[in-house]
């Protein structure tokens, strides 16, 4: 649907939450006070598989400062371990547990954890506590795990697959028989993560004279936390309160429920006193949750004009040792299957979808989930059939898009998209970046013995995945709506409370902007809740990009609901009919006669202190409600966008620089522009950080050499250029206000679209990039091996 | 428990006089002893610059410092960046410009940011850029902080604030 005018809707509004943040008075988790605070430090395996044979506390637990103690054999009798089940049939699931016990499955699995009175002191007696392994064999690389007859993850199991399942859609044979081509490539996307800036962070702090557990957590799922909490101690929820405060950043990371969580409130109900665990760095890299390991091997049928008649997809994603909760291990897999075909019009696909497990740190959603990793597959396919056919790469894409007029449209394997503007977008960035004549720049670089390259990643993207997608995906928890409740009180401002959490989004902003909106109100009048599970409504967070529809959702029918009532109760006050009211800036009028008016604070002041002004039927608290919004029907809306790279390659070193980068993206209405780009300009860098630099590299022994930021590199602002963004506007069809999400969109396509850019930097030395990242030493090899076969 | 040494510096304007253990960072010390906690760890490896304050003038890691090292010192954090109630220009641009996202990053981007116009009151975007190559931001590819930086500048050298 489409807005009218609208005040606070749409427009460009710096966040009203940012005061807090510019001078130092923020209440990340680190920064929370509580008296007797202890903290704890995790013991955590240097082998990626092996039995634990004994663990001994003794020298840690005599050491001066040291409260309290807990292993992987005391911490599974008094947990159930986390389990995060899908129901395809043949899933093989993991126990996930607090402390490792009897095994340890991956480097860095925490086996034992110790509490002190300082944090130096805790890591002081971590060292001291003494550990027995028996080293077993170790999987480390995915291809070779999902073979049989190699060395077994989880010896019950029998082989190495969480699942294996394929499906069929549309006549695949009939296609390939149709084929002039068939272009048949193995794409490889690798290990890396989001790494939030603050790391995991959390304190326990259970209080024995009430019984009530308090976990302040840096989570992106305040309730959904409290429910796996409840779950793993077997409590219920009304023991239990989760505060997200202040977090630094999750990007999917911090979507889980972690062991070590669990392992801290073990502590804090054995001591009855608060237990504080902030993770570093090393422990962050090699235990949080790693992302888009994948290996796709796929063929593609084509006729010689460059349609796209059918996809065969094998596609192997490696999910570590455990299956995360909620997610599961299954999750990644399934969405990349999914999108392989992506934004074209492909009337055949067949795949094989296998999630193998491995000794790893587990795989979880990261912005884009997978969506990145299957955007390299089909965008690098597109671009390498283009030059086997000596098509035009903007010409294929624009012949084989669904196109802009075609919508709804029910995907090749049953996803109906509800609008985009694949076309339009891609048209519009060609004109932006000036398509045609950076191709006469190229010629004349190439001709100087410069390696110039243009590459193009687009995508359609299912954000705001719905009810029927998550029952179509057999997750166990269906996160099919969210949750806002909208109060207005006797002083007439308006208080809006939220199962969502922002941690760097806004929402402080935009679900302001939503109800002020539509509530009538000065946008200064409203303030937004969230991240405290005692006073914000059951809710499942924000991930998946879909805060801005089901908590827009949400925030405009409860503001709806709200001014009804207020309305009703005006009119009656007002001796008007409920119909000929208007509200605006927290004032009411009877429209046509401007001079009888009331504000809405003196019509909350009344209606909570003044009851027999009420009309029948209406009491305050019919000022108050709270909404879920399901966004009906439930499978999503879809954004799109197109990105493009130009980029520099240095052949004697092999390093890319970036000279532009521009995007142009759709994700319907837009609450606020100024955060969609910040949103856009984020997720593009750490797109780009994913597809050149950042790699979690194991050796053979499932040894993590990337521990440290050394190792590890993270984009900073000399290695990225300017993300210029363009803006298309196609409204949801399906979704309130037409809202579409967009928070993981910028993190998609860069992977495609710098490999692409380099592939035709340096299509004359005959290279075509397949797997990432896009390291000098990664170059320098393909160009060195190019070299030798030239000199055969 | 280890020997205790005091050390006396000067924070934010304001004189400090502690006594600490000769292993206690310099960040630790700023977040728990002063009760500083805009002062933001990260990487705790000097890689980041989550935790970039001005000591003496120059920026300086908090988390590769021993608070004994600051003995005698002039910090200014980013607590003592606004003034009576006012926000420095470049609190101000960060604001104005969505500058920031989750806000971990910022304190120690503000610092170096503050320490880039002091020397250099008309950065170019590359200056801007090589000036805060240190501090790493996960959330808005640098873009609107770049941006509130040279609209700072701007607003410094009209307005004449320090």
């Amino acid at each position: 649907m489409s807005l009218g005018a609208t005040k606070y809707i749409g427009a460009r509004i710096a966040r009203r939450e940012d005061v807090r943040f510019l001078t130092g008075r923020t209440r990340y988790v680190d920064d929370i006070r509580l008296p007797r605070i202890v903290h704890a430090a995790f013991v955590r395996s240097p082998y990626a598989h092996a039995e634990v044979r004994s663990i001994l506390t003794d020298r840690a637990a005599t050491h001066e400062g040291v409260v309290a103690s807990l292993t992987g054999e005391e911490a599974v009798r008094l947990t159930r371990p986390i389990r995060g089940d899908s129901e395809w049939p043949g899933w093989k699931g993991t126990d996930f547990p607090v402390l490792a016990w009897p095994r340890v499955h991956f480097v860095g699995q925490a086996v034992a954890v110790v509490a002190a009175v300082d944090r130096y002191v805790a890591e002081d007696a971590a060292e001291l506590v003494e550990v027995e392994y028996r080293p077993l064999p170790v999987v480390v690389d995915p291809e070779a795990a999902a073979e049989p007859g190699g060395p077994l993850v989880h010896e019950d199991w029998g082989d190495n697959l969480f699942l294996d399942r394929r499906g069929t859609f549309g006549d695949v044979d009939g296609a390939f028989a149709q084929a002039d081509l068939v272009w048949s490539r193995t794409y490889r996307t690798h290990r890396h993560t989001g790494f939030p800036m603050e790391g995991r962070a959390c304190i326990a702090d259970f209080d024995p004279a009430v019984g009530v557990l308090t976990l302040y957590s840096a989570t992106q799922m305040p309730h959904l936390l409290r429910t796996g909490l409840a779950d793993t101690l077997g409590l219920g929820e009304h023991d239990i309160r989760v505060i997200a405060p202040d977090v630094g950043g999750g990007f999917g990371i911090k979507s889980h429920l972690f062991p070590e969580e669990v392992a801290v409130c073990l502590l804090s109900m054995r001591l009855g006193r608060p237990v504080k665990w902030i993770e570093d760095t090393a422990e962050h890299l090699a235990a949080s949750i790693h992302a888009r390991e994948h290996v796709h091997r796929v063929q593609v049928a084509v006729k010689r004009d460059g349609a796209i008649l059918g996809i065969k997809a094998d596609v192997l994603v490696d999910a570590g040792a455990y299956s995360v909760w909620p997610w599961t291990a299954a999750m990644e897999v399934g969405m990349a299957v999914n999108m392989i075909p992506g934004p074209y019009r492909i009337g055949a696909y067949e795949f094989r979808a296998r999630t193998v497990a491995t000794n790893k740190c587990p795989l979880g959603p990261y912005r884009g989930v997978a969506r990145s990793s299957a955007a390299f597959t089909i965008e690098r396919a597109m671009d390498e059939v283009a030059r086997e056919l000596g098509l035009d790469p903007v010409a294929i894409r624009l012949k084989n898009y669904v196109p802009d007029d075609a919508y709804p449209y029910t995907s090749v394997t049953g996803f109906i998209y509800d609008n985009a503007s694949l076309q339009g977008s891609l048209r519009k960035l060609t004109e932006v970046i000036g398509y045609d004549d950076f191709r006469r720049e190229q010629a004349t670089a190439r001709a100087q013995g410069r390696y110039l390259g243009l590459g193009i990643g687009t995508f359609i993207e299912q954000t705001a995945h719905g009810t029927s997608e998550f029952v179509r995906r057999r997750n166990p928890i269906v996160f099919g709506y969210d949750t806002v409740s909208v109060s207005l009180d006797p002083s007439g401002k308006v208080t809006v409370a939220s199962g969502l959490h922002s941690h760097g989004q806004g929402h402080e902003t935009t679900l302001a902007q939503v109800v002020a909106e539509r509530l009538g109100v000065p946008l200064a009048d409203v303030r937004v809740r969230f991240g405290d599970t005692e006073s914000s409504p059951y809710g499942l967070g924000t991930f998946a990009s879909r805060s801005a529809v089901y908590g827009g959702g949400a925030a405009w029918k409860a503001a709806d609901k709200v001014r009804h009532n207020l309305l009703a109760m005006a009119a009656h006050m007002m001796e008007a009919n409920p119909d000929d009211l208007e509200i605006a800036e927290g004032v009411i009028r009877v429209k046509g006669s401007p001079q009888s008016r009331m504000t809405v604070a003196e019509v909350a002041r009344l209606a909570y202190h003044r009851p027999e002004r009420l009309p029948p039927g209406l009491m305050p608290a019919d000022l108050t409600t709270t909404q879920n919004y399901d966004a009906a029907p439930g499978t999503g809306t879809w954004a799109n966008a197109a990105h493009a790279a130009i980029v520099d390659v240095d052949i004697a070193t092999g390093f890319v620089r970036i000279l532009r980068y521009v995007v142009v993206e759709d994700c319907g209405a837009m609450i606020n522009p100024l955060i969609v780009d910040g949103q856009v300009h984020g997720g593009a860098v750490q797109g780009i950080g994913g597809a050149m630099m950042e790699h979690l590299v194991y050796d053979e022994n499932g040894q993590l050499l990337s521990q440290t930021l050394m190792e590890y590199l993270l984009p900073s602002a000399l290695d990225v250029p300017t993300i210029e963004v363009h803006h298309l506007q196609t409204p949801s069809a399906f979704t309130l206000g037409g809202f579409k999400g967009m928070g993981e969109g910028g993190a998609i396509a860069p992977l495609p679209a710098l490999a692409n850019a380099v592939s035709d930097a340096l299509a004359p030395l005959g290279i075509a990039i397949d797997a990432l990242p896009l390291s000098p030493e990664r170059i320098r090899r393909l160009i060195e091996g190019r070299e030798a076969e030239a000199q055969r | 428990m280890p020997q205790q040494l005091a050390i006396r510096l000067t924070i934010n304007g304001q004189p400090f006089e502690g006594a600490v253990s000769p292993r206690l960072l310099l960040s630790d010390f700023l977040r728990e002893h002063v009760g500083l906690s805009g002062v933001r760890v990260c990487c705790e490896q000097g890689i980041c610059g989550a935790c970039t304050i001005l000591v003496d003038g120059q920026t300086a890691r908090a988390c590769l410092m021993l608070a004994v090292q600051a003995d005698g010192t002039d910090i200014l954090t980013v607590e003592g960046l606004a003034q009576h109630g006012t926000l420095h220009p470049l609190q101000q641009a960060f604001w104005d410009h969505h500058g920031l996202q989750c806000g971990y990053c910022t304190p120690g981007m503000l610092i170096t940011a503050y320490e880039l116009l002091t020397r250099n009151p008309t950065p170019s975007e590359t200056e801007v850029r090589q000036a805060i190559a240190g501090n790493i931001c996960r959330c808005t590819g640098y873009v609107h902080i770049v941006t509130s930086i040279q609209a700072a500048a701007q607003a410094m050298r009209s307005g004449g604030a320090s």
